[in-house]
């Protein structure tokens, strides 16, 4: 293999089997070793297709019409077997429960070089080269069952790096990763790349994470590429990006909503901006704006009404109706939950956070019964929770899953509403009937269609709208956004906030969505190592930049950009970019900002 | 007054019935009490450690089940229960963890009870017999005239053999990589996908029990009354059992569509790693026979050798008849 070969793809379209529409569309895309390119795009623009061709998996294993050429230099890959073209491209898929075949960390390295019957030493060097570079030495012999979902992506790279390919493909890699732990495999990458024999290309909708890494952004839509460009030059026309329906980074933003704030355009790293605009005319006026709000924060000084939570307004919490009392959680030797006390209000919506493995789950389990606390109590408008009486109190708290699509049992969309009435008494005047639930979840038309012909924002949306026909009177949300693109977590927001305005009901989210979901929430509770470490209003949680870090959670960019300019006795922060371009202004001479897009 | 009602028809019956069900339905409540679904995945997952029995030759790990078997197989009942404490041994150099000895337990002791109380009513010796317990009509139409003493020892006796097999298999499957399993396997000229199928079974059972018991949360969830009824809730069992009839059908389409999805990555996953590629394999871990590995085979060789000559001078032989 020459080093200066790339892999490239040349009008490569691609129709699968029986379908009337093709995935990918003349598409022309080369990536060398030593890049780092990020692929980003709206759900079903063809991306984790694209990742199948350029792997060699299309047509060998995914049957279907390919025209064009992928290739590695000069070796075609849609002619390779599976396993030579593994070598050249390695794939990391997006689940990493469905990759890991294997029993230990270090079987599962070894598993290829083994198949391919290298010598020993050979297999040796390359799992320990593989498992030292993604952070995995220390876990070598470690059951692939006790790993973090964190700790299998990284397994699962380790696994795929083995076949050295020269380019490797990760589909979705952070999917299952707090922000910390992708923060943590991202550097992984970029090291890989550095060193020059690697290419990587990032399959994500976590743009804002990724881009700071990579040296070229690609945007894909309806199966095209339409952009490919350096990061600093990709979001430079914001109107493609609202087209598809891919988020584009708060610094970008921000740069557009507040011109001449960064001249020479927006870093897309929070230090990068940070350093930019420390001691320049930004800082001066968001320090400005935090003494005329005499409390030290710029959040007192942004625009009239803005301090609710850009969800909507907050209620005054009401009388508990969730309760946690000096709980502690036991898993053989971990202990999970450690003495929490807590309490949510009535008509609260409140963000639970914290990085993987901090309790979160745990905590929310016991709500419905599931998992026996060691100590302490659990309450539901204080009546204890009893643990196994799961479906006693699952009318009382529905808990809707991450995985949603386990939720579903019926054959038809009419059906899986009218699931949970079959089986229980619900109250005589219910918030949401099922008749209610198909209008106001717009399922008119699909009553009878089966539920898994819905997309996966469908199934979601269904699956919600199931529990919420069982008259709940808490609804608790694990992890609602996760793998999902910007303009469907849009969608699935404005959802809650409408069913939250329409019902009244109190709701909590288990949530890594910093940005996104938790911003949404009137109050945020920080879980770390089983304690509540943090709890309050969201802008001052968010304020805490360095104690959230210590827990393994990142603040939203804006809010760490506000305490890198501030100081760390920035007391509240600003959440979207609307807030804080109205707070510092436009730059003293400059021209009035454009039109703000919602975040 | 007392005596005469347990020694009335009425009392006899009774009393028959209740030694007849009682440890049948014993079983089932130990297993949903001390093991249940998530505890299934004891039995198969892999403990990794760094014990004597984890680095033992995974080619003498491979004999030792089929070892047992042969000396259950050929030896008698009675000394079946000698290899069964032998059996035994080699768990105290794993020291499994509580929740697992737990689970063991309950699958040992389960199927011993079942073969002892079975045997105990079922298995008549040559006349006479003596009946720990004679059964009335009433109860002996069933088929069995009542409990002997014999037919419980017998029963023991042949419990043992099911105990060796699952003593051994239990213990090479957890202190065993299913890598070493592979390799072993191809040591022995099996092809390579024989141990890539037991690879993939042993790594996606416990996946499988795992998903099982969330899709069942799920089911719950959605309001699903899935709560067992209190043991003298008589009344309510039969409702619970069509419940979780019902719930089996309605559990298996996700279960089955996420399952489908899950294999075909595998697939794609196996096939990029490159198996099947070459017949031979390479292996990362070099098994070198240390002096333990010469001291189990010695003594894997010594019992096989031991038990055929035993049963050639019938010795402790099984009894044919």
């Amino acid at each position: 293999m020459a080093a200066s070969a790339a892999l490239s793809a040349r009008d490569v379209s691609f129709a699968y089997l029986g379908a009337a529409r093709a995935s990918l569309r003349h598409v022309d895309l080369s990536v060398a070793p030593g890049e780092v390119v990020l692929i980003t795009g709206a759900s079903g623009c063809g991306k984790s297709t694209l990742a199948l061709a350029l792997a060699g998996l299309i047509p060998s294993r995914v049957h279907g019409e390919l025209r064009g050429q992928v290739s590695f230099g000069d070796r075609v890959l849609s002619g390779l077997p599976p396993h030579e073209a593994s070598q050249l491209v390695g794939l990391v898929f997006q689940n990493p429960n469905q990759q890991l075949i294997n029993q230990t960390v270090q079987s599962e390295v070894a598993f290829g070089p083994e198949n391919l019957a290298l010598p020993h030493r050979e297999i040796a060097a390359r799992v320990d080269w593989c498992l030292e570079v993604t952070g995995m030495a220390g876990m070598r012999q470690a059951a692939v069952v006790t790993l973090s979902g964190g700790q299998k992506q990284r397994t699962a790279i380790a696994a795929t790096l083995a076949m050295r390919p020269a380019i490797l493909v990760l589909d979705e890699p952070l999917s299952d990763l707090d922000p910390v732990g992708a923060q943590e495999v991202l550097a992984t990458l970029r090291r890989l790349a550095s060193a020059g024999d690697t290419g990587i290309m990032v399959i994500e909708h976590r743009v804002d994470e990724v881009a700071p890494w990579a040296d070229r952004v690609v945007l894909m839509d309806d199966g095209r590429i339409i952009l490919d460009q350096p990061p600093r030059d990709a979001w430079a026309d914001e109107t493609v990006w609202a087209r598809t329906g891919v988020g584009v980074p708060d610094l970008v933003r921000l740069g557009h909503a507040v011109p001449g704030a960064f001249p020479a355009g927006a870093p897309l790293s929070v230090d990068g901006a940070v350093s930019v605009l420390r001691g320049g005319w930004f800082a001066a006026a968001l320090a400005q704006a935090a003494s005329r709000a005499g409390g030290g924060t710029a959040a007192g000084d942004a625009a009239a009404g803005a301090l609710s939570p850009p969800g909507g307004p907050v209620r005054p919490p009401g009388p508990p109706v969730l309760a946690w009392q000096g709980v502690s959680v036991q898993f053989g030797q971990v202990r999970a939950v450690d003495d929490v006390t807590l309490s949510i209000g009535e008509g609260e919506w409140t963000a639970l956070i914290g990085a993987n493995g901090s309790g979160k789950s745990t905590l929310i389990s016991l709500t419905v019964g599931l998992g026996r606390p060691a100590s302490g109590r659990v309450e539901f408008r204080g009546q204890p929770i009893r643990p196994g009486k799961v479906f006693e109190h699952a009318a009382q708290v529905a808990l809707l899953l991450q995985a949603a699509d386990e939720m579903l049992f019926a054959e038809t969309v009419q059906a899986e509403l009218e699931f949970g009435t079959r089986f229980r008494v619900l109250p005589p005047d219910p918030v949401l009937d099922v008749a209610g639930a198909v209008k106001f979840f717009g399922f008119e038309d699909l009553t009878d269609a089966s539920p898994w012909e819905l997309s996966q924002g469908g199934r979601q949306r269904l699956a919600l709208a199931a529990l919420l026909v069982g008259a709940p009177g808490v609804l608790v949300l694990d992890e609602p956004t996760t793998g999902q693109d910007a303009h469907h977590m849009q969608a699935f927001l404005r959802l809650l906030e409408r069913v939250v305005e329409h019902t009244g009901l109190t709701v909590i989210t288990v949530t890594h969505d910093i940005r996104g979901l938790a911003s949404r929430a009137a109050r945020v509770v920080v879980l770390g190592a089983g304690k509540v470490q943090l709890d309050g209003p969201v802008r001052q949680v968010f304020a805490h930049t360095a104690e959230l870090a210590q827990w393994g959670v990142l603040a939203p960019p804006l809010a760490r950009l506000q305490v890198g300019l501030l100081g760390d006795d920035c007391g509240e922060v600003l959440l979207t970019v609307e807030e804080l371009a109205a707070a510092v202004g436009p730059r003293p001479g400059a021209a009035a900002a454009g039109v703000l897009r919602p975040c | 007054m007392l005596n005469s009602l347990l020694n009335s028809l009425f009392g006899q019956t009774v009393i028959a019935y209740l030694l007849m069900f009682a440890v049948p339905l014993v079983l089932p409540v130990l297993f949903i009490k001390l093991v249940g679904l998530g505890g299934l995945r004891e039995l198969v997952t892999y403990e990794a450690s760094d014990t004597p029995l984890h680095r033992l030759d995974p080619r003498l790990k491979v004999l030792y089940p089929v070892a047992m078997g042969v000396l259950s197989i050929l030896l008698s009942w009675k000394l079946m229960l000698v290899v069964f404490a032998l059996t035994l041994l080699p768990w105290v150099w794993l020291r499994p963890s509580r929740q697992r000895i737990r689970v063991l337990m309950v699958m040992v002791i389960g199927p011993a009870l079942a073969g002892f109380w079975s045997q105990g009513m079922f298995y008549l010796p040559n006349p006479p017999i003596h009946f720990l317990y004679k059964f009335p009509w009433t109860v002996a139409w069933l088929g069995s005239p009542g409990i002997t003493s014999y037919g419980m020892i017998f029963g023991l006796e042949q419990t043992a053999r099911v105990l060796v097999t699952v003593s051994t298999s239990m213990l090479i499957l957890v202190s065993t990589d299913v890598g070493d399993f592979t390799w072993a396997f191809e040591r022995f000229r099996a092809p390579p996908h024989v141990g890539f199928a037991l690879t993939a079974a042993l790594r996606f059972l416990p996946e499988m029990i795992s998903r099982t018991t969330l899709v069942l949360r799920a089911v719950e969830l959605r309001g699903y009354d899935l709560s067992r009824p209190r043991w003298f809730q008589f009344t309510r069992w039969p409702d619970y059992v069509r419940r979780l009839a019902r719930c089996a059908v309605l559990i298996t389409v996700p279960l089955l569509i996420g399952t489908l999805r899950g294999t075909a990555t595998m697939a794609m996953v196996a096939d990029a790693r490159g198996f099947g590629v070459s017949r031979r394999r390479g292996s990362l871990k070099v098994h070198r026979l240390t002096r333990v590995d010469y001291w189990g085979y010695a003594i894997l060789v010594t019992l096989v050798v031991g038990a055929f000559v035993l049963n050639h001078l019938h010795i402790g032989a099984r009894y044919y008849g």
